[in-house]
């Protein structure tokens, strides 16, 4: 968009911190699924940044997985449980998912004031000479 | 004594001159107004497109990104708002030069 460059720039920003909030929200909603230790934990997702391709914004590369190990935890009373008592969970540490999600949340926030802020300068810019 | 002729006048230069140099201008490749005018009206009906497109999908439901549609439209509002400021100068421009009489 060659007229409103920096509000085509905020709207890409806008689009990767809503990424990053889908996978804060998909790794608290799996943070508890447990499962056999013969199969692989969920992975904790974890969104790619990176410089657009045509140099205006950010873009999502793509999404890393965690480690499919997870942690292992003796529960003997759980019907997924091994012979010796252990099911496996994902390793997802809620309190490092909370911190992200304020962050994308913040981010998200920001790029939708740039797109304010932005459209103000634009207004403004149209107001030159009106009276003239 | 003598007296110096006066020389002969030169001849008045017409509206050619005039047309010459709008020619000129022409020919080294500088767009006209109207052109510039109807490509920014492409641009405003382009925005247009793109934000009724995001209009049906935020009515359907399938809207994946809720600020697309709303930075979308606050694009084609500004386009539409830079034509409109365009278009109003052009014509003040008009109502000027036809004011200048006598």
């Amino acid at each position: 968009m060659p007229t409103f460059d920096s509000i085509g720039i905020a709207a890409t920003g806008a689009t990767t911190y809503r990424k990053w909030l889908d996978a804060v929200s998909d790794n608290i909603s799996n943070m508890n699924d447990a499962v056999s230790t013969s199969s692989a934990a969920f992975q904790q997702r974890f969104v790619i940044a990176q410089p657009a391709a045509d140099g205006n914004g950010v873009q999502v590369g793509g999404i890393v997985l965690g480690d499919p190990n997870g942690r292992v935890v003796y529960e003997p009373n759980n019907p997924l449980a091994d012979k010796d008592g252990n099911v496996r969970y994902p390793d997802i540490d809620l309190s490092d998912q909370m911190g992200q999600l304020i962050m994308a949340q913040r981010g998200y926030q920001a790029n939708l004031s740039v797109v304010d802020r932005a459209r103000d300068a634009y207004q403004a810019a149209l107001q030159l000479g009106r009276n003239a | 004594m003598t007296i110096t002729p006066i020389g002969p006048i030169s001849p008045v230069t017409g509206p050619s001159a005039i047309t010459a140099a709008s020619g000129a201008s022409s020919a080294t490749g500088g767009t006209d107004f109207a052109g510039a005018l109807a490509k920014g009206l492409d641009n405003v009906q382009q925005l247009q497109n793109k934000s009724d497109d995001l209009a049906v999908q935020a009515a359907t439901g399938s809207l994946t990104d809720v600020h697309d549609y709303m930075i979308a439209s606050t694009e084609a509002s500004l386009a539409t708002q830079l034509t409109v400021a365009v278009t109003n100068k052009a014509v003040a421009a008009f109502n000027d030069i036809m004011r200048m009489q006598a």
